[in-house]
């Protein structure tokens, strides 16, 4: 399990594994930093664009991480959002794929 | 404080109700919107299709898109209406700050026989057939 506390062990110092400084924070762009590219949605994230929303769904239904769709936050919302009431209204499944 | 504002109800209509007829069946929908002094914008069949679930039995069902203005106060009582109402299997009451174009175009023909017939879910396959009853053994004769 990857720890997230400040580096207070002494001898792990240099290592790949080393936890941050105090008050640093892990970067989730990799070790370089390298940011990602922010992915746009290519059509509009609504509950009644089935076909596009069912690409961000998994085979047991559930919604991607913002890690694999690469959507800003915002969009990320948005796309909770439209699935979970395209299910209510019974046009997604809640378990499986379409 | 009363304010106007627009919405957008995806009704799930039942089948069996659409059949009996269709222009009917809207206006009883979009009466329930009326009633509390809403003002429809646009009311028109969005699809018929098959649900990714059954509802109350239903594998199918047909979808009627309202966009309306109402008070925010009156949306309650539409909701408390709309959960009455036996035609409806479900609804999804949004907030809709623009109503898109497409709502103004003018409904499509529908024919209600044209609906396919799979709503009831399908019978169970009927059991195996009974093993038939061996023709008794021939008796060996002694030789």
């Amino acid at each position: 399990m990857s720890t997230m506390n400040s580096g207070t062990s002494s001898g792990m110092s240099g290592s790949r594994d080393s936890a941050p400084r105090d008050g640093a924070r892990r970067s989730k762009f990799g070790r370089f930093g390298a940011r990602r590219r922010e992915a746009i949605p290519e059509e509009p994230l609504d509950y009644k664009n089935v076909a596009y929303l069912a690409k961000f769904v998994s085979a047991n239904g559930r919604i991607q991480s913002r890690k694999r769709t690469g959507f800003s936050g915002q969009n990320q919302r948005a796309l909770a959002s439209a699935i979970k009431h395209a299910r209510l209204i019974g046009l997604m499944p809640f378990v499986g794929r379409i | 404080m009363q304010r106007k504002r627009t919405y957008e109800c995806m009704c799930l209509l039942d089948n069996r109700e659409v059949r009996k007829g269709w222009q009917p069946l809207k206006d009883a929908v979009t009466a329930q919107f009326t009633k509390h002094g809403a003002s429809i914008l646009s009311s028109r069949r969005w699809d018929e299709r098959r649900l990714a679930y059954p509802i109350r039995a239903q594998h199918r069902g047909t979808y009627l898109l309202v966009y309306f203005s109402a008070d925010t106060q009156a949306v309650a009582g539409i909701r408390r209406d709309l959960h009455f109402n036996e035609s409806l299997l479900r609804y999804l009451l949004l907030d809709c700050p623009e109503v898109p174009q497409a709502a103004y175009e003018p409904e499509a023909d529908f024919d209600v026989n044209a609906i396919p017939a799979d709503d009831a879910p399908p019978p169970p396959p009927p059991p195996p057939p009974a093993p038939e009853a061996e023709a008794p053994a021939e008796p060996v004769t002694e030789s």
